[in-house]
């Protein structure tokens, strides 16, 4: 009959592969470091090392590790052209994550546009393209998006699009790897493209 | 303290109760007063000259408790007066004990760590936050008049033990007050002391005189604050004013009025497709709107019949050149397209042109300028950001930020070290006119 001990060592190691084959790497050690400060007592402090989204499954159809390309609202969706889209419904947006009319105006949710103080209609913010404009600004490493492939993700074709780079590094600071990229370039980070198209 | 609570001093146990309450709650109430009245006095003045202050404070201040420097201390050499607790009732002499201990600076102090709180209460310039951080000081001197005691039943027996560990507290108090040091140095942009000014948009600000935008009922009108006892001006309808000297231009549906605000005198009026003013007496820029083209225009001297006027910069009418400024021989704008945003810089006298900041991602807007500044807005996804520059370094400051897309920041003003903003509520059409001391 195995001892009481041995009985907590079974069922701690069959939590934590549970909770191991569940999740990534990244995701299952911040959570375990969450759960140690939280039975010390430390829940405000177990609050805020929280794991955070993970980058390997960051959104459907993307198993691998690298992150997202910048973006206004936390997912890297974009139109067939490569500029922001909302990633809840795919309004397109603009550079400051507002939904905006096909010229570019900044609206509200009935479609009309947006006011400033005094009345005056709002000016258009930038809206540019996620890999060529956002990536390139913030990384200085002249990003193109290339190579492409494609998952059924809530029930429509997803393509999924490398923004790819001569940089030895990707978004997350290590090395980069080729993926679907070519002439040379490597995956910086991904972006994604719903194309409606039923699957 | 330790001595004066005990059931002989107070008549018995219940008492003794009372009296360390009433001592506790009026030193925690006085300390919260005296941070209060220093975090409104640090919010009137401006904060960066309180913030250095502070930082050298704290750093004489740790060399005075490690014992390499020897300074005297600015304080009252008296302890809470004794007769009190034989002349008066116990409710009075036992809260004004604590008031006077609370307020640190009407008794003995054996550390210099107070003044150094005082500056720091100055630097915050956040009435209540003070408050609430003083409140520790008045918790602290409660806390000594209880603690000591607590496994000890004599007072003086107590304050034996206590005085036996004094050579500890100069060492602590000195580590402390180096990293109170290396907190006040590193603090980002703790120098912005902010009020609200109430509602309104589009500051203009010259010396100490505001004007502001207003919508009531529907109709914009200027409202011109100069500093007490001057009254306040306001012209109606009106919109989008600059000020220089007594000279206020604005908006209006005829386009660009420009008037002596002191007495409302009309000194010139140019009507036509004009709106966004921006004048620096006798020079005017302001924007022409022809239908195809949004233009920047600059007139030399208004004051001629027939000022030479220039074309600064011209942008399709999708695009946007928004609210110009122009002041000691400068002149900036911002240019907002699809593509991108920039803040632009003009030496009027060398016709350098220069460009502070270019985002193809970002939205920097409503730029303002003095003879050696500019500030302006930057608009992210995460929120919104009060920048700030030189003319002479590249370095770029940030007074303030607003986080998240509900509330975001609009038009600037810019007068010596005070920077102006609107802050408004594009759900809500709420606009407040925001003043940052830095």
């Amino acid at each position: 009959m195995p001892r009481p001990d041995g009985l907590l060592d079974a069922a701690a190691r069959a939590l934590s592969t549970r909770l191991a084959s569940g999740m990534t790497r990244k995701s299952f050690l911040g959570r375990m470091g969450g759960a140690v400060l939280a039975a010390t007592g430390g829940a405000a402090v177990a609050a805020a090392v929280r794991p955070a989204k993970s980058e390997a499954f960051h959104f459907c159809g993307h198993i691998w590790t690298t992150g997202s390309c910048p973006n206004p609202l936390g997912l890297p969706r974009i139109d067939k052209n490569g500029f922001p889209l909302r990633p809840s419904d795919g309004h397109r947006i603009d550079n400051l994550g507002r939904p905006v009319n096909s010229e570019g105006w900044a609206v509200d949710g009935s479609g009309n546009r947006l006011r400033s103080p005094d009345g005056e209609f709002l000016p258009r913010a930038p809206r540019t393209r996620l890999c060529e404009d956002w990536t390139n600004e913030h990384y200085k490493i002249g990003g193109v998006m290339q190579g492409a492939w494609y998952r059924c993700c809530n029930g429509q074709v997803r393509k999924l699009v490398d923004c790819c780079s001569h940089s030895r590094k990707r978004i997350n600071g290590d090395a980069s790897l080729t993926g679907y990229c070519f002439d040379g370039r490597r995956v910086f980070c991904v972006l994604y493209y719903d194309s409606g198209l039923k699957c | 303290m330790v001595e004066t609570f005990t059931p002989a001093v107070c008549g018995s146990r219940s008492r003794q109760r009372l009296a360390i309450a009433l001592f506790a709650l009026a030193a925690l109430v006085a300390s919260a007063v005296l941070g209060a009245t220093l975090g409104f006095v640090g919010s009137l003045v401006g904060t960066r000259p309180a913030l250095i202050a502070a930082a050298a404070l704290a750093f004489l201040a740790a060399l005075r408790e490690a014992g390499i420097l020897r300074l005297p201390l600015p304080q009252s050499r008296r302890q809470v007066p004794e007769r009190w607790q034989y002349e008066r009732p116990l409710a009075l002499w036992s809260a004004g004990y604590g008031a006077g201990l609370g307020l640190g600076f009407l008794t003995f102090q054996p550390v210099a760590t107070f003044w150094v709180a005082c500056a720091a209460a100055l630097a915050l310039g956040k009435p209540v936050a003070a408050a609430g951080c003083f409140a520790l000081y008045g918790a602290g001197r409660a806390f000594m008049a209880v603690w000591p005691r607590h496994r000890e039943p004599s007072g003086p027996a107590a304050v034996e033990r206590l005085v036996g560990r004094a050579s500890v507290v100069p060492r602590a108090n000195a580590v402390v007050l180096g990293l109170a040091v290396v907190l006040l140095a590193v603090a980002p942009a703790a120098g912005a002391a902010v009020t609200s000014l109430g509602r309104g948009f589009d500051p203009a600000a010259d010396g100490n005189t505001l004007a502001r935008a207003r919508m009531a009922a529907g109709t914009i009108k200027v409202l011109v604050v100069p500093p007490a006892p001057d009254p306040m001006d306001t012209v109606s309808p009106a919109n989008s004013p600059t000020l220089s000297g007594n000279y206020l231009a604005y908006a209006d549906d005829e386009g660009i009025k420009v008037i002596d605000w002191r007495n409302d005198t009309p000194v010139r009026e140019l009507d036509g497709p004009y709106s966004h003013p921006a004048l620096d007496y006798p020079r005017l820029a302001y924007i022409r709107d022809d239908g195809t083209y949004e233009r920047l225009v600059l007139a030399d001297d208004i004051s001629k019949p027939n000022p030479d006027e220039r074309i600064i910069a011209s942008v399709r009418s999708a695009a946007d050149l928004g609210r110009p400024t122009l002041r000691g021989g400068r002149l900036a704008w911002h240019r907002i397209d699809d593509g991108g945003s920039a803040i632009y810089l003009l030496n009027l006298a060398t016709n350098d042109r220069r460009v502070i900041k270019r985002t193809n991602v970002w939205m920097e807007a409503n730029p303002s300028v003095t003879s050696s500044r500019i500030v302006w807005v930057e608009q992210r996804p995460q929120g919104s950001y009060l920048r700030m520059q030189w003319f002479r370094s590249k370095h770029t400051k940030t007074l303030m930020q607003v986080r998240g897309r509900k509330t975001l920041f609009w038009t600037t003003a810019l007068a010596g070290r005070t920077a102006y903003v609107t802050r408004w509520t594009p759900s809500t059409r709420k606009a407040v006119v925001l003043r940052v001391n830095f």
